[in-house]
C-alpha cells in the first residue's frame, strides 16, 4: 500500500471521529495496549507476561522496528485490570482512546469475556493472553485472536500426546481418572477430558472435583484408587497439586503415570525445586516453548540476562503474541486497526518458538495449530517429551513408582 | 463402598481432626474468657506458618523444633493484639466485637499478601515422604505427627488450666466472670493471657501442619471455618469438647468426601454446623455457653 | 436546614452529572451505588433489627441465579425474573430466619449460621451442573433491549441502580418510622425486654428479614444484568456479604443514609489505595480491615452516627 492510500485511510478514520493519534503513529510508533492484572492476586504472573512483552518489543525495536511502516517503533501502553471486569473494560476503553492498534491481554477469562465486547465495538484487534475459556472466540466476533491453545485444545491434545506415548511404550491406557479443582479452570478441563473419552477410546472411570482449600485429599484419592485407573489427570493449582501428588505417591494408586493438565505446579520450576523428590517423573501437559528451536534458546538467554530469572511459559506466550503482531503489521503495512485485523486473520507464521507448526488462525480467531507440550520432570528439570518432533528427552512411561 | 475406603476415611479424618481440635481449643479458650468469636484465628495460624517457613528456609530449623520459638512468639503477639485492638473495645456490642476480629483478619491476611505476595511456599523436610499402612489405610507420618502433637498440646493446655493458678483464674473467668472479678482476679491480665494462649495454640497447630501443607496468605481460611464448626460442636468454652469435636468434624469431612460426589464434603460439615447451632447450641457434649 | 440543602445538591448531582462523567468514573459510581444499595438492604436486618447477617450473599445469589436462569432457559424478562428472585430469596430468608430465630440464635451465633447457609448454597451451586457449576452463567451479548434489562452503554444501568438505591433508602425510612421500625428498635436494644412488653420479636424480625432478603436479591439481578456473568463464588461468596455489611457499618448501621455514605467513602478509598501502592496486591482489602477496626473502635455508630452527635 502506498503512502497516499494510507494517508487517505488515516484521514477517513480520523474523520469518523476516531483516533487522531493514528495519524501521528504512522510515522513514529505503533501503539500496542496491554491489560494485565498488574496489581492484585495475579500480579506475579502478570509481571512474567509483561517481561515477555517487553523483551519482544525491545528486540524488535532494536532491530529497526516495523520496516513496512518506515521503521516505526512499537510502544507498549499499560493497562491494569486488577483482575476486575469493570476495570478491564475501562482500561480497554481508555487505551483505545489513546490510539492503540491492538490490545493484548487480559489474563483472566472472565475479564476477557467482557473486554472483547469493548474491542469488538471499537473494531480493535484483541489478542488474548493466557485467557483459556473456550467461549471467548465464540459469538461471531471478528477481532478476537488467540495464539495459545484454548481449553479444548489443551485437554484433547494432551490426552493425544499421552496416548501416543503409551502406544509407543506398548502400555495402553484404558481407564482414566481425573481430579480437578472445582472452580472454572478445573471444571472446564474436566468437561473436556470427559467428553473426549469416546473419541480416544478410554473409560472415564472417576471424576472428582475438589475444593482448593482442603488440607487433605486422602479420601478422594482412595476413591480414585478404588476405580483402578491407568492414568490420573490433575488440573489444579500449586498447593492442592502438591498435596495430591504427595498423598497419591504414598497411596500407590497403581496408575502408569500422573499427568497434570495445565497444572500450575507440575512443570513449574519453583515447585520442582521446592519439592524435588516428589516431582520426579510427573507429567504435565502445558504451555511451553519449543526446546529444539535455536531461536528459543536465544530468547531464553536474553531473558535470563535481562531479568535474572528463567523465562516461564507466561513470558513465552507474551513474547509470541508480540511476534504475531509484528508479523501482521509488516504484512498490513499499516497500523490501522481494520487492516491489522485482516492481516492477522491471514497469519501464517513459522518463525516462532512454540512447539507447533505455523501459527494460523481459523475463522473464529483460534490458532489452528496451537499445541501444548507434554512435559516430564526428569532429574529436577521439566523436559519436553512430546509431541515427538519437539521432544528433548525420552519419556519414562510407565512410571515405576506410581505402580501399585 | 468398601470397608477399605471407609477405614481410610476414618483414619485420615481422625488424623486431620486432631489438628482441627487443637486449632479449635485455642478458639474455644478465647471465646470462653473473652466472649468473642475470633475471626482472626486463622490469620494468626497463617502468620505462624510463614514464621515456620522462614525459620526452615533461612536457618534450617526443623518445623517441629521451631515450635519452641513459634509458640511463645505468638503467645506474645496474641497478648499484644488483645491489649491493643480488643481490650479497648471490650464493652462494645457483641456483634461489633465480631466485626473487630473480622477487620483484623482482613488486615492480617492482606498484610501477608502485600509483604510476601501470593506465591505458594512449601516446607519439605526429609521425613515428609514417610508413611506406613495400617491394614489397608495409609498413614502419612507428617500428618500423624501433627495429630499427635496436637493432642499433646491440647493435653498440656488442659493440665495448665487445671493445675496452675493462672489456669484456674482463666477457668474461673470463663465460667463465672463476675464471681471471678469479685475474687480479685486481675481480669485484664487474664484476658490478655487467654488470648495469648489461644494464639499460641493455633500457632503451634500451624507449625505442625506446615510440613504437609503449604504456605500462602489465605492458608488460614481452611482451618478458620473448621475451627468455628468444631467450637460450636464441642461447646463454646468447653476445651475438651473442642478436641473431641475436632475428631468428629474431621471424620464427617472425610466420610463426606468418600460417600458424596464432587466437592460436596463441605456441605456435610456445614450441615452439621447448622444442625448443632439450631438444636444443640451448647454443643454435643454440653458444658458450652449456649446461645 | 443545611443538611437538606446539601442533600438536595447531592441528589441533583447524582441525577444530572453522570452523562458528563468519563466512563471510568461512571463505572466507579455504579459500583458505589450497588454497594450502597446492598448495604441499605442489609441494614434493615442488621442495623435496624440488630441481627448481623454474615451471609447475605445467599439472597444476592438467589436473586442473580433466579432471574438469569429464567431469562436464559425460559426467556422470561429479567425485570420479572428480578421479582421472582426477590420472592424466592424472601422465602429462603424467612425459612432460614424462622429456624434461626425460633431456636433462639442471637448475636454471633446468628451471624455464624447465616454464614453457613450462604456457604452451603455456594457449594451446592458449584456442584450442580444445571446451573453451570463453576463455569457459571453467561448472559450472551445481544442487541440492547430495555424490556429485557439489556441496555446500550452504562448510563441506563446507572440510573437503574440509582433508583434502586434511593428506593432502598426510602424504604428504610418508611420502615424506621413505622410500627415495625419501633418494634425493631426495641428488639435491637433489648430483645427480652421488648418481648416482655408484648412485642412479637419473632414476627418482627422475620418481617425485617423478608424485606432485607427481597431487596438484596434484586441487587443480585442487577449485578447479573450489568456484568452479564455470574458464578457461585461471585454471587454466594463471602465477598458480597462482607461488602454489604461494611458499607452499612462504616456509614452508620441503623441510619437510612448510612450505607450509601459508607459506599461513597469506602469505594474511593480502595481505589486510591490501589493507585497509591501500585504493584502490591491486597492493599485495598488491608485498608478495609483497618478501617473496620478503626470505625468499630472510634466510630461505632459509623459516620452518620458521628455526624449526628456533632450537631
Amino acid at each position: 500500500m502506498n503512502r497516499r492510500a494510507f494517508l487517505k485511510t488515516a484521514g477517513a478514520v480520523a474523520a469518523l471521529g476516531a483516533l487522531p493519534s493514528i495519524g501521528r503513529a504512522q510515522a513514529k510508533e505503533v501503539k500496542l495496549g496491554y491489560i494485565l492484572p498488574v496489581t492484585g492476586p495475579l500480579a506475579f504472573e502478570a509481571q512474567l507476561s509483561l517481561n515477555g512483552l517487553q523483551l519482544a518489543v525491545d528486540e524488535i525495536n532494536d532491530a529497526g522496528g516495523i520496516k513496512a511502516l518506515g521503521a516505526a517503533k512499537l510502544t507498549l501502553l499499560p493497562g491494569d485490570s486488577q483482575n476486575k471486569v469493570e476495570l478491564g473494560n475501562s482500561e480497554a476503553a481508555r487505551l483505545i482512546d489513546q490510539g492503540i492498534s491492538a490490545l493484548i491481554g487480559p489474563f483472566s477469562s472472565l475479564v476477557a469475556y467482557s473486554v472483547r465486547q469493548v474491542t469488538e465495538k471499537n473494531k480493535t484487534p484483541f489478542v488474548l493472553l493466557a485467557a483459556v475459556a473456550d467461549n471467548l472466540t465464540e459469538g461471531g466476533l471478528r477481532y478476537v485472536f488467540r495464539v495459545q491453545p484454548n481449553g479444548k485444545a489443551m485437554s484433547t491434545l494432551t490426552m493425544n500426546n499421552m496416548f501416543a506415548m503409551a502406544k509407543a511404550a506398548n502400555t495402553p491406557i484404558k481407564r482414566v481418572a481425573m481430579m480437578h479443582e472445582d472452580g472454572n479452570f478445573g471444571t472446564t478441563m474436566g468437561n473436556h477430558v470427559e467428553a473426549f473419552a469416546g473419541k480416544l477410546g478410554y473409560s472415564f472411570v472417576q471424576r472428582i472435583p475438589y475444593s482448593l482449600k482442603s488440607p487433605d485429599f486422602t479420601a478422594e484419592l482412595s476413591k480414585v484408587k478404588a476405580s483402578k485407573p491407568d492414568l490420573l489427570v490433575i488440573s489444579g493449582y500449586y498447593g492442592d497439586s502438591k498435596i495430591i501428588a504427595e498423598t497419591a505417591a504414598k497411596l500407590r494408586i497403581g496408575v502408569h503415570a500422573l499427568v497434570g493438565l495445565a497444572n500450575a505446579a507440575y512443570s513449574n520450576p519453583k515447585f520442582i525445586a521446592d519439592n524435588r523428590e516428589l516431582t520426579d517423573q510427573l507429567f504435565d501437559g502445558n504451555y511451553w516453548h519449543n526446546p529444539q528451536s535455536p531461536r528459543a534458546k536465544a530468547v531464553f538467554a536474553a531473558y535470563e540476562k535481562r531479568f535474572n530469572s528463567t523465562l516461564t511459559s507466561h513470558g513465552v506466550q507474551a513474547y509470541t503474541v508480540i511476534g504475531v503482531l509484528k508479523d501482521a503489521l509488516e504484512r498490513a503495512g499499516s497500523a490501522d486497526r481494520d487492516k491489522l485485523r485482516d492481516a492477522l486473520s491471514k497469519t501464517n507464521l513459522a518463525d516462532h518458538i512454540l512447539p507447533q507448526d505455523a501459527i494460523k488462525f481459523d475463522d473464529i480467531g483460534e490458532n489452528v495449530n496451537a499445541s501444548p507440550a507434554l512435559l516430564q520432570v526428569q532429574n529436577g528439570k521439566p523436559l519436553v517429551v512430546g509431541p515427538a518432533r519437539f521432544a528433548e528427552a525420552k519419556p519414562v512411561f510407565p512410571v515405576p513408582r506410581w505402580h501399585g | 463402598m468398601t470397608a477399605d475406603l471407609l477405614l481410610q476415611a476414618v483414619v485420615s479424618g481422625l488424623l486431620l481432626g486432631g489438628v482441627y481440635g487443637l486449632v479449635a481449643s485455642g478458639l474455644s479458650l478465647i471465646f470462653g474468657v473473652l466472649r468473642i468469636i475470633n475471626f482472626a484465628h486463622g490469620a494468626v495460624m497463617m502468620l505462624a506458618m510463614y514464621t515456620t517457613y522462614w525459620l526452615f528456609t533461612l536457618r534450617g530449623i526443623d518445623p517441629y523444633l521451631s515450635i519452641v520459638v513459634t509458640g511463645p512468639l505468638f503467645f506474645f503477639i496474641g497478648m499484644v493484639i488483645q491489649r491493643v485492638v480488643i481490650e479497648p473495645n471490650r464493652f462494645a456490642a457483641e456483634h461489633n466485637q465480631l466485626l473487630l476480629t473480622l477487620g483484623l483478619a482482613l488486615f492480617l491476611e492482606n498484610l501477608a499478601l502485600v509483604l510476601w505476595q501470593g506465591d505458594f511456599r512449601t516446607v519439605r523436610p526429609s521425613y515428609a515422604s514417610a508413611s506406613f499402612v495400617v491394614g489397608e489405610a495409609l498413614v502419612e507420618v507428617p500428618r500423624l505427627v501433627a495429630c499427635g502433637g496436637a493432642i499433646v498440646m491440647a493435653l498440656a493446655l488442659f493440665a495448665f488450666l487445671r493445675l496452675t493458678d493462672v489456669g484456674k483464674a482463666i477457668r474461673a473467668l470463663s465460667e463465672e466472670s463476675e464471681g471471678a472479678m469479685l475474687m480479685g482476679i486481675d481480669v485484664g491480665r487474664i484476658r490478655a493471657v487467654a488470648f495469648g494462649i489461644g494464639s499460641g495454640c493455633v500457632a503451634v497447630a500451624g507449625a505442625l501442619v506446615t510440613p504437609f501443607f503449604y504456605v500462602a496468605p489465605d492458608v488460614g481460611e481452611s482451618f478458620n471455618i473448621m475451627a468455628f464448626v468444631v467450637v460450636v460442636l464441642g461447646g463454646m468454652g468447653n476445651f475438651v469438647g473442642a478436641l473431641l469435636g475436632g475428631f468428629i468434624v474431621g471424620l464427617a469431612e472425610s466420610l463426606g468426601a468418600t460417600l458424596l460426589p464432587g466437592s460436596l464434603k463441605q456441605l456435610v460439615v456445614f450441615a452439621l454446623f447448622v444442625l448443632v447451632l439450631l438444636f444443640r447450641p451448647a454443643g454435643l457434649f454440653g458444658g458450652g455457653r449456649g446461645r | 436546614m443545611a443538611a437538606e440543602v446539601f442533600g438536595g445538591l447531592a441528589l441533583g448531582l447524582l441525577v444530572l452529572a453522570p452523562p458528563f462523567l468519563p466512563p471510568y468514573f461512571l463505572e466507579i459510581l455504579i459500583s458505589v451505588m450497588l454497594f450502597g444499595y446492598l448495604g441499605a438492604a442489609w441494614n434493615i436486618l442488621g442495623g435496624y433489627a440488630g441481627q448481623f447477617s454474615f451471609g447475605h450473599a445467599a439472597y444476592f445469589g438467589i436473586g442473580a441465579y433466579t432471574s438469569t436462569l429464567l431469562f436464559l432457559r425460559l426467556g422470561v424478562s429479567p425485570w420479572l425474573g428480578m421479582l421472582a428472585g426477590g420472592v424466592l430469596a424472601a422465602a429462603f430468608g424467612l425459612g432460614a430466619g424462622y429456624l434461626s430465630f425460633r431456636y433462639g440464635l442471637r448475636g454471633p451465633y446468628f451471624s455464624l449460621v447465616t454464614l453457613a447457609f450462604a456457604e452451603m448454597l455456594r457449594v451446592i451451586a458449584v456442584n450442580t451442573k444445571a446451573v453451570g457449576s463453576s463455569l457459571g452463567l453467561v448472559i450472551p451479548s445481544r442487541e440492547p433491549a430495555p424490556v429485557n434489562f439489556v441496555f446500550a452503554g452504562k448510563l441506563p444501568y446507572y440510573y437503574v441502580i440509582l433508583a434502586m438505591a434511593l428506593g432502598a433508602v426510602w424504604i428504610t425510612r418508611r420502615v424506621a418510622r413505622s410500627k415495625l421500625g419501633y418494634s425493631l428498635l426495641a428488639i435491637r436494644e433489648n430483645e427480652d425486654a421488648a418481648e416482655a412488653s408484648g412485642v412479637d420479636a419473632l414476627g418482627m424480625k422475620l418481617r425485617a428479614m423478608a424485606i432485607s432478603s427481597f431487596l438484596t436479591a434484586l441487587g443480585g439481578t442487577f449485578y447479573a444484568q450489568y456484568f452479564a456473568y455470574i458464578d457461585p463464588t461471585i454471587t454466594f461468596g463471602p465477598t458480597v456479604s462482607i461488602q454489604g455489611l461494611l458499607q452499612a457499618i462504616v456509614g452508620g448501621a441503623g441510619t437510612a443514609l448510612g450505607p450509601v455514605i459508607g459506599a461513597f467513602v469506602l469505594t474511593p478509598l480502595s481505589e486510591l489505595s490501589r493507585a497509591a501502592v501500585r504493584g502490591r496486591a491486597g492493599v485495598d482489602v488491608m485498608l478495609y480491615g483497618l478501617v473496620l477496626i478503626l470505625v468499630i473502635s472510634f466510630l461505632p455508630q459509623g459516620l452518620m452516627g458521628w455526624a449526628r452527635r456533632r450537631r
